[in-house]
């Protein structure tokens, strides 16, 4: 009954994304993107019902029950009716995919999933935070009956009752309607983000960049240890960095299309869930409403920066309104912001918490991913080969992605510089965290940016439109020179 | 390219060999699984809404000391655990079967109820 509960709530979230994206009910690019919206969608959007529902009329299992079928059923009918129309997504151009290469991914989706299964049999609970955090407001909001806001008292400062409630509620409210409290609706949470992220990754770099380039993003993503292990200890981090990167990705995409609204309006409604997620997830949204309008002013058709934050803007009222809600009518002021003055002042007027905060930010970089070389050297090994290529219509949103990452970086770091008593632990607990967050969207940008393997060819020769092609040619180390016609910017 | 891919899913299979590695020589008795049995039957007395206060016998430095006091919040929700004795009732977290009765005396509680495992519920006398 458990996954039943969890598939609904997947429903939902599929009804909503292919109402918004209709596409031909068979196998392709388009249905893998819109699988892996769904996630997000389905459980944001049953997460902040479940909350309301709490809210009006209690913790009923009638009403929850009718409002969960009601919403379950209106989001499938009309996902299902939906009539094609609008653009239908497909694998971008790009260099053909060598066979290794879909074999790689495959593996790498394979060990992934392998590691995140051993990991959830050994521990079911997840790790530290889900079970004195994520986990413990599930039950409180479950097991609490008409308590349930003692899940936000703050008699329990280890559980910080101000953590917004996305995670905890998505997997009360499946407890609620199959009347058990199994641990493996967590585990099905975790594991639907984990596989939704990757899945997002690689659709939305396959329709932009090809299928070459999504590969490659989507491996390295999968074969990030921190990255899966992290989602497998039931952190709220993963939910987090899904709805960023939907957010992002969305933008692109409006950007690659730029007549379809939809595309805004999709990442308003993921931008308006990261601050029902987590703490972060407002500042990831400050961030989105101060870059979004500054790359378009700057490389967009600013006409369009009206309608486009207006959609972005809208979508994301609702679930931010009742973020806000929570926040203003129950939840405790925040352990780390709610400090002293003076102590604030302390802390930023210190030397040495600006060069600890620094060196952490710096050593993650290199420390990150559990890659047997460091990521930053990987990376920088393939950058070196393949070079940045940035054409006229990808700046905005390069420049969309790259500001917001910028700006995230820029206040986490203000935040551990000002806030910890202990900056030390602090960054210790939850640096690499952060940066798992912004790990898929960071991919993003990488692959956005990075020419396709095949772009650094050497020149095809002159009679080669006569002769058949046995198999690409060997990349060159370096990119061929930019065509004067239409120059791209290289950003090394 | 095919470095990049082979490194990547290199990494990704030493990491899954270490985690495996690591899960089956695990031998530890600590985690939420032991806790969860261990309160079980405590559980099932607590009404939503009580408070309980919190007393164990680990030393205040060691580590698992934090630990095991969020793990027995995690297993007794949705009571509250706070991490003092000066409530009115007080869950006590043993790491022995036979409670020290002299220290619970000296700290004035008085065993309502014995659930094995070095689990008690202790009245608080001066509360």
């Amino acid at each position: 009954m458990t996954f039943v509960c969890v598939a609904l709530v997947w429903l939902t979230g599929f009804g909503i994304a292919r109402f918004l994206f209709p596409a031909p009910p068979r196998w392709s690019l388009h249905t893998v993107f819109l699988f892996s919206l769904a996630t997000g969608l389905g459980i944001g959007i049953a997460s902040c019902l479940y909350f309301l529902g709490l809210t009006v009329a209690g913790p009923s299992l009638l009403f929850l029950a009718i409002l969960g079928i009601i919403v379950a059923v209106v989001a499938l009918l009309n996902g299902i009716l939906a009539k094609n129309r609008g653009i239908a997504l497909d694998w971008g151009p790009g260099p053909p995919t060598p066979i290794y290469l879909t074999g790689a991914l495959v593996l790498a989706v394979a060990m992934a999933a392998a590691m995140f299964i051993v990991h959830s049999i050994e521990k079911p609970h997840g790790e530290w935070d889900a079970w004195t955090i994520w986990n413990l407001k599930a039950r409180f909001l479950f097991r609490g009956g008409e308590y349930w806001t003692d899940t936000f008292s703050s008699q329990m400062p280890n559980s910080h009752p101000d953590y917004p409630l996305l995670l905890p509620s998505i997997v009360a409210l499946c407890w609620t309607l199959a009347r058990v409290e199994s641990i493996s609706v967590p585990i099905a949470i975790a594991f639907l983000f984990t596989l939704g992220t990757a899945g997002l990754l690689i659709s939305s770099i396959g329709i932009l960049r090809g299928k070459t380039q999504a590969f490659v993003a989507g491996m390295l993503l999968l074969a990030s240890s921190s990255f899966i292990q992290l989602g497998a200890m039931q952190y709220a981090d993963g939910p987090l960095s899904f709805y960023m990167l939907a957010t992002l990705a969305l933008l692109c995409l409006q950007d690659c299309f730029p007549r379809d609204l939809r595309f805004s309006i999709a990442a308003g409604f993921a931008a308006g869930f990261a601050p029902w997620t987590k703490n972060e997830g407002w500042l990831f949204l400050g961030a989105l409403l101060l870059a979004r309008p500054l790359a378009l002013l700057r490389f967009g058709n600013r006409a369009a920066i009206g309608p486009q934050f207006l959609g972005l803007a809208a979508a994301a009222l609702p679930a931010t309104a009742l973020a806000a809600f929570f926040k203003l009518h129950f939840a405790p002021p925040n352990d780390l912001v709610s400090q002293k003055f003076a102590d604030l002042i302390a802390h930023i007027t210190t030397f040495g918490r600006w060069v600890i905060t620094a060196e952490g930010f710096v050593k993650m970089l290199f420390l990150m991913g559990g890659f047997l070389l460091p990521i930053a050297v990987l990376l920088g090994v393939y950058w070196f080969l393949v070079r940045f290529r940035v054409e006229e219509h990808d700046r905005t949103s390069l420049a969309t992605l790259l500001l917001v990452l910028g700006l995230l970086l820029a206040g986490e770091f203000a935040a551990y510089v000002a806030f910890p008593p202990d900056i030390i632990t602090q960054l210790n607990v939850s640096l690499e965290r952060l940066y798992v967050q912004l790990w898929p969207a960071a991919l993003l940008v990488f692959f956005l940016a990075a020419n396709p393997p095949q772009l650094v060819s050497r020149p095809a020769p002159a009679d080669a439109k006569t002769k058949p092609v046995a198999r690409p040619p060997k990349p060159k180390r370096r990119t061929t020179q930019p065509k004067p016609a239409d120059p791209p910017v290289r950003l090394n | 390219m095919i470095a990049l891919a082979a490194l990547a899913l290199a990494s990704s299979f030493w990491l899954l060999l270490d985690l495996i590695s690591v899960y089956s020589q695990s031998t530890s008795t600590f985690g939420v699984a032991s806790f969860e049995d261990r309160f079980s039957d405590f559980r099932k007395t607590l009404a939503p809404h009580t408070v309980l206060g919190y007393l164990s016998d680990n030393p205040v430095t060691d580590p698992s000391s934090q630990a095991e006091f969020n793990l027995t919040q995690y297993t007794l929700a949705p009571a509250i655990v706070k991490p003092t004795i000066d409530e009115h009732l007080v869950v006590v977290n043993y790491h022995s079967a036979t409670p020290d009765a002299a220290g619970l005396r000296a700290r004035h509680l008085i065993s309502l109820r014995d659930f094995g495992h070095g689990v008690l519920l202790c009245r608080n006398e001066t509360r």
